[in-house]
């Protein structure tokens, strides 16, 4: 049987895809490089997905209006890359959460504990794994031809036409139209090195290892124009101690606003007070990236313990500061002496006018200490003393090819591939630029998925 | 795999879920362990008993097996959940399938050398077809049922309080009526098997079991019911076929076969479904042959089964609702 829509990966973009292109009246077929049990790419570690709502209901806890979606899009890093992508994006979101639940997404109700996002986002029953389970069945009943543990190694093209995808163990894939939905390059450490140097090699990489980019280097080199920026990527503070692939949310580090954090050296070198929201999560990776040797220590005290999700390895503990950093293997003296210091500018900076809470900013600051922190500064003095090590853990990687708003695939001469379309990480590049909005991902998956889907479809069926 | 190993297993998987809390919504087995950021050995019970095993977490976690964080709780769960059953259950040592077998055996057997003793006949060849007191007198029969049930009714009673002591504590807290018509809600509906509205992920068990458990609850009703038209009503059996004792009874019979099946094909086959399955059989034929020479031996054959069962519930998986209730119930009032 011939195929119409050919998708390539197995995540949130490609399901989307398929499943777009089903409704269309497409015969597709989805080649996903990782075994079954490991299906859905980084989307199975995901958790909620932001989209623009003009009231609340049972999962979000309040109204989310496209205006400000759109400027807390603008907000981030250097904000999007191609404004009117982005402008699409915000205005399709509205209609995304009611697709999802037609093709079998099933929704947590607005708990607390959801980390400050309920209004703003919805989140999965059971997470990304359940909705890609959900999202795999309904494909299967619209009879999508699924195939596991098949690598796209090569495209093979005729002019501006892609006739063909060509696979790991040796097989010809025709197909009229082509969905590239197969992630960023995350995985692929070379080629992050090009970008980040020797630092790379201590990067994690927090989802599965199967986003080594292949596709996107087959797009780039048959002529695709790029998006995003060299650099761009999504990246926290996770556990050094986890696993280098696939170490997913359990691994990530929540205590930094807690205490402070110092470098292999001992010193401190960042705010840990920055404003918690959005920018915590985005910007430690990438502040631990640019220190010797990639790695990062988080200590904290007693009075805190507790009120943050726990490390999955547990923390190290010890009675003083400097039996604790000679635990890590730090310099002793070092530490102690820097905590000294961020304890004096606490003291400095005056008696706390308010108490101490993470809800908000609390505008808590040390006096005369750079790096300063600038919220939720209180003495670290009270033992027993508690730190763990960090490394960066890349989520993904921002730069793609760049789409029209059909999700065709643009060349650098100008023009745009006849019968190729990009959803996803992939093509992420147009929409950010360098920071990032929790959620935004699976916005741009099931957005340009969606589109993606519904165009190649057109396209194959003329 | 040795106690110690189990515990630790569970502890070293909660701590993963404890850092991706992702399930929240399934069941309020996730918000329990949020409140427990160092799950002791009555924490992990505690949950492993509010468990329903309904399968959502393991098939939504993107840390099950054969990934290396190897998260897999409705099985480690499971594992404890027989330690529970064990623990708290006195004496100890459960008979095997092999000596339930033979018990079974043994009490037909007795019952039927009673029926002969008692009524000069062998399996109550009887005047009046369908009277069961023709088969066994009314006290040997009650004495021969009541004996295993008030055993049965004792020990439940007895592992039910070590088991609150362990992991609530207060025991006055045992008798607080509002919590316990919520608990008794979630119970009877079995909502913590629904996943958050996602369902079971084995699908039709949750409906099985339910009916299992409805039809078990007829079946109590027609035996009550019975001894009510007996001795308060003076009215004495066989009773009609529109009667409530033969209409409950006949319908939870059909219901417990149909549950039991079902849940039997879903892959629960325990002893337990077993010796329900042979209950609710032989409850059923000795309804529907009770106007022919069978009536005598099945009947023998119903009564042999409900003394087995009263006898071997406590070490059986039947005793499962009971830690499962309390958990649900010590849930509800630390929310
Ligand atoms: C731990 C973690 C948590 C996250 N949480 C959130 C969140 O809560 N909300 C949010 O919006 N975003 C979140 N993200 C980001 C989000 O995962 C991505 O933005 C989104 O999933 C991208 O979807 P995708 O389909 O483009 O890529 P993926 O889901 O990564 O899918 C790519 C697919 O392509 C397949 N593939 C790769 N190469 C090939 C090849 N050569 N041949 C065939 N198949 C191939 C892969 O196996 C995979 O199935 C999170 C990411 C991580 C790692």
């Amino acid at each position: 049987m011939s195929t119409d829509v050919l998708v390539v990966g197995g995540g949130n973009a490609a399901l989307v895809s398929a499943l777009s292109a089903a409704d269309a009246g497409a015969r597709v077929r989805l080649l996903e490089r990782a075994p079954a049990h490991f299906r859905g790419g980084n989307s199975r570690h995901t958790r909620n997905i932001r989209c623009a709502h003009d009231t609340g209901d049972e999962f979000t806890t309040g109204p989310y209006p496209g205006a400000e979606l759109r400027r807390d899009l603008g907000g981030v890093g250097d904000g999007p890359s191609d404004e009117r992508l982005a402008e699409l994006t915000v205005r399709e979101s509205r209609s995304v959460p009611a697709w999802m639940t037609a093709h079998g997404a099933h929704w947590q109700p607005a708990l607390s504990g959801t980390l400050n996002l309920a209004r703003t986002n919805r989140f999965f029953l059971g997470g990304g794994k359940a909705l890609l389970n959900s999202y795999y069945r309904t494909a299967e009943r619209a009879g999508v031809t699924v195939e596991y543990d098949t690598q796209v190694t090569r495209l093979e093209w005729t002019g501006e036409t892609c006739t063909a995808a060509h696979t790991a163990d040796g097989r010809r894939i025709p197909a009229a139209s082509v969905v590239c939905a197969s992630g960023g390059f995350e995985a692929n450490l070379a080629w992050l090195g090009r970008y980040w140097g020797e630092a790379a090699q201590g990067f994690h990489v927090r989802g599965p290892s199967y986003n080594d980019g292949r596709v996107l280097r087959e797009l780039l080199d048959a002529g695709a124009q790029r998006a995003g920026e060299e650099r761009g990527f999504h990246a926290v503070a996770v556990d050094a101690r986890g696993p280098r692939y696939d170490g997913g949310i359990a691994t990530r580090i929540d205590a930094i606003p807690f205490g402070i954090v110092v470098d292999r050296d001992g010193r401190r070198f960042h705010d840990e007070g920055e404003d918690i929201w959005p920018k915590r999560y985005a910007s430690w990776g990438r502040n631990i990236a640019l220190r010797p040797g990639q790695i990062a220590y988080a200590l904290w005290d007693a009075k805190v313990q507790g009120s943050f999700l726990p490390p999955m390895y547990g923390p190290y503990t010890a009675g003083s500061v400097e039996e604790l950093a000679e635990t890590l293997g730090l310099d002793g003296r070092a530490v102690a002496e820097t905590v000294g210091a961020f304890n004096t500018a606490v003291d400095r900076g005056g008696p706390p006018s308010r108490t101490f809470t993470m809800s908000r900013p609390d505008g808590r600051r040390t006096a005369g200490l750079d790096p300063p922190k600038s919220n939720w500064a209180q003495r670290l003095d009270t033992p027993p003393y508690y730190a763990v090590p960090m490394r960066p853990g890349v989520t993904f990687t921002y730069l793609g090819v760049a789409v029209t708003d059909r999700a065709r695939v643009r060349r650098v001469d100008g023009g745009v591939f006849g019968n190729v379309f990009a959803a996803g990480e992939i093509m992420s590049g147009n929409i950010l630029s360098t920071g990032y909005l929790a959620g935004f991902g699976m916005t741009i998956g099931t957005v340009w998925g969606r589109i993606a889907g519904r165009e190649a479809a057109r396209h194959a069926l003329g | 795999m040795p106690l110690d190993d189990l515990f630790d297993e569970a502890r070293r998987q909660l701590t993963v879920c404890n850092s991706c809390r992702y399930c929240a919504g399934y069941c309020p087995v996730w918000p329990a362990l949020e409140l427990r950021p160092a799950p002791e050995r009555r924490d992990i019970t505690h949950l492993a008993n509010l468990c329903h095993d309904c399968g959502d977490c393991l098939s939504a976690c993107m840390y099950a097996p054969p990934h290396e964080f190897a998260v897999a709780p409705p099985s480690v769960f499971a594992d404890v959940r027989k330690d529970t059953y064990r623990r708290y259950v006195w004496p100890r040592r459960a008979p095997g399938r092999l000596g339930t077998g033979i018990a079974f055996a043994a009490v037909c057997l007795v019952l039927a050398l009673l029926s002969r003793l008692f009524t000069g006949r062998w399996f109550g060849a009887a005047d009046r077809p369908g009277d069961p007191y023709e088969v066994l007198p009314h006290v040997p029969l009650l004495i021969a049922v009541g004996v295993p049930g008030v055993w049965a009714l004792a020990v439940f009673g007895w592992a039910a309080l070590r088991y609150w002591r362990d992991i609530h504590g207060r025991l006055a807290d045992l008798f607080r009526p509002r919590a316990w018509r919520t608990t008794f809600v979630q119970a009877v509906q079995l909502r913590h098997m629904e996943g958050g509205g996602a369902g079971c992920e084995v699908p039709g068990r949750r409906g099985f079991h339910l009916v299992l458990l409805y039809g078990f609850g007829l079946c109590a009703v027609s035996t009550t019911a019975a001894a009510l038209l007996q001795n308060v009503l003076g009215a004495q059996p066989p009773y009609s076929w529109v009667s409530v004792p033969v209409i409950s009874g006949g319908v939870g019979g059909i219901a417990m076969l149909v549950g039991g099946t079902g849940l039997w094909v879903r892959g629960g086959g325990s002893g337990f479904l077993w010796s329900l399955l042979v209950l609710a059989a032989t409850g059923m034929l000795t309804l529907l042959l009770r106007e022919t020479v069978a009536f005598g031996p099945l009947l023998l054959l119903h009564v042999a089964a409900v003394v087995t069962a009263f006898g071997t519930a406590p070490y059986s998986k039947f005793v499962h609702w009971i830690f499962r209730m309390l958990s649900i119930h010590h849930d509800n009032l630390e929310r």
